[in-house]
């Protein structure tokens, strides 16, 4: 029955996309408004699943059970706050500027470190000339893009620039579409393997 | 009242529709003879090698929404999902899988349930197996090292939708010398799990995962069907080369 109704939703909603009749039209934007209900609902869902995972954890005293009571009491408190003073109050705005942009990115400036020790690892690891050729243009795009310690205008460092637009725009471009073009057709595939219920995400 | 048409879009579809079915129909006869992946070569071994160690298999779907245009990856997860945790039912700790939005969440734990009442083990099934780790991308990404650590997670999978954070996720892993094998659709954080991860699948990999995995005939169906268009693109992009050098074309 599941099967049934998930093919049916998805031929409505597939055929909207190239039948321009107003049944099919109307059908399409009922089911995608549905849909953003529904996940609306599973987010709640989820963030239920996610406080039952780390409640599990506290109480049954699990390795690293500190760091979810810890979730669960700023889970709670950003909650109340959020309910209480809503979101757009100072305080709910003071949870999210100091505590919570501040936590992300310096998670993001994280990733330049990690890279850099990757890129070494890589080359390490999996000495082959793919390796090879992807750390020395790395090296280079890197080297054309950022700030020069010396003259900006050399001209070594006109030369740099031209290389790394010459890789850029062209073989990375090149290179990417191929690269798109493969995603594409691999998830225009995958969707239609949902949409003949081969492969049933939702529960047989 | 019927209006315009889109009938090369129509075409296209059906054209997909009739690989699909036409290679599943002569797959029986005419075995797939797949191009060596050293990271589908080795995640059976390493599987393996967990289960018989008593340690956790992580898959991850991702950062994605199932709604959003970034599903397709974690839906080709899904696929890989089903087979891990029909090998992994029986282990001490089976797999856990974790996601970035609540309703691909659902779908997780769905898949697995089917997973375990396949392998006529249902009572084994426990919910929190599939997890919702953090609704934003890094506070998903924030969560997983104590997941990975304190699971003793030995096989990490990342098959989903992600950005740059997918990066610091392959990282995690290997820092705990698990076996890290990672894919996703998004060109850009493609080239950043080449470097961080031991065996990223680049391309359209990540949809072949169920084909390697051995899912279904559909599964090797599809990857064909994949092939078949991409050579038909190959070959249109080249004619039109030549064509618009010559001349013929504008």
């Amino acid at each position: 029955m599941w099967a049934a109704a998930a093919v049916g939703s998805g031929i409505f909603v597939l055929l909207g996309y190239f039948i321009d009749y107003e049944v099919i039209l109307t059908l399409r934007l009922i089911l995608m408004r549905w849909s953003v209900l529904l996940a609306a609902v599973a987010l709640f869902l989820g963030l239920f699943n996610l406080l039952t995972v780390h409640w599990s954890k506290v109480s049954e005293q699990e390795k690293g059970w500190p760091f979810s009571a810890l979730l669960i009491l700023a889970f709670l408190v950003t909650l109340i706050m959020g309910l209480v003073f809503g979101p757009d109050n100072q305080i709910s705005l003071l949870l999210f500027n100091y505590i919570q942009l501040p936590v992300e990115a310096g998670l993001m400036a994280l990733l330049a470190v990690f890279l850099a020790v990757a890129g070494f690892r890589l080359v390490s690891r999996r000495r082959d000339p793919f390796s090879l050729i992807f750390v020395v243009v790395a090296l280079f795009v890197l080297l054309g893009t950022g700030p020069t310690l010396g003259a900006s205008d050399g001209d070594g460092y006109v030369l740099l620039r031209q290389l790394r637009n010459w890789i850029a725009q062209v073989w990375a471009s090149g290179g990417a579409r191929g690269i798109l073009l493969g995603v594409a057709l691999g998830a225009g595939l995958t969707g239609l393997r949902v949409l003949l219920a081969v492969d049933r995400p939702y529960g047989d | 009242m019927l209006g315009s048409i889109d009938i090369v879009g129509l075409l296209v579809l059906l054209l997909f529709l009739g690989l699909l079915l036409g290679f599943a129909a002569v797959g029986r006869n005419w075995p797939t003879v797949f191009r060596p992946v050293p990271g589908f070569e080795e995640l059976g071994t390493a599987i393996e090698c967990a289960v018989e160690a008593g340690e956790r298999v992580h898959l991850s779907l991702g950062t994605g929404s199932v709604i959003g245009s970034d599903s397709a990856p974690a839906l080709a997860g899904l696929a890989m999902l089903s087979r891990v945790a029909s090998v992994t039912t029986m282990s001490d700790k089976p797999v856990v899988v974790t996601a970035g939005d609540g309703a691909m969440t659902m779908l997780a734990q769905e898949t697995l349930r089917s997973a375990y009442q396949q392998a006529k083990v249902g009572e084994r099934y426990r919910r929190t197996s599939g997890r919702m780790l953090g609704p934003t991308p890094l506070s998903y990404v924030a969560s997983l090292p104590i997941l990975i650590a304190s699971e003793d997670v030995s096989v990490h999978i990342l098959a989903g939708s992600f950005g740059a954070e997918g990066a610091l996720a392959a990282d995690f892993g290997e820092r705990q010398h698990a076996f890290v094998i990672a894919g996703t659709d998004d060109a850009q954080s493609q080239a950043l799990l080449y470097v961080t991860a031991e065996y990223p699948m680049i391309g359209e990999e990540i949809f072949a995962g169920g084909a390697y995995l051995n899912v279904g005939p559909l599964h090797r169906a599809s990857l064909r069907a994949q092939d078949a268009v991409r050579m038909l693109i190959v070959v249109l992009i080249l004619t039109g080369t030549v064509l618009r050098a010559l001349g013929v074309i504008l």
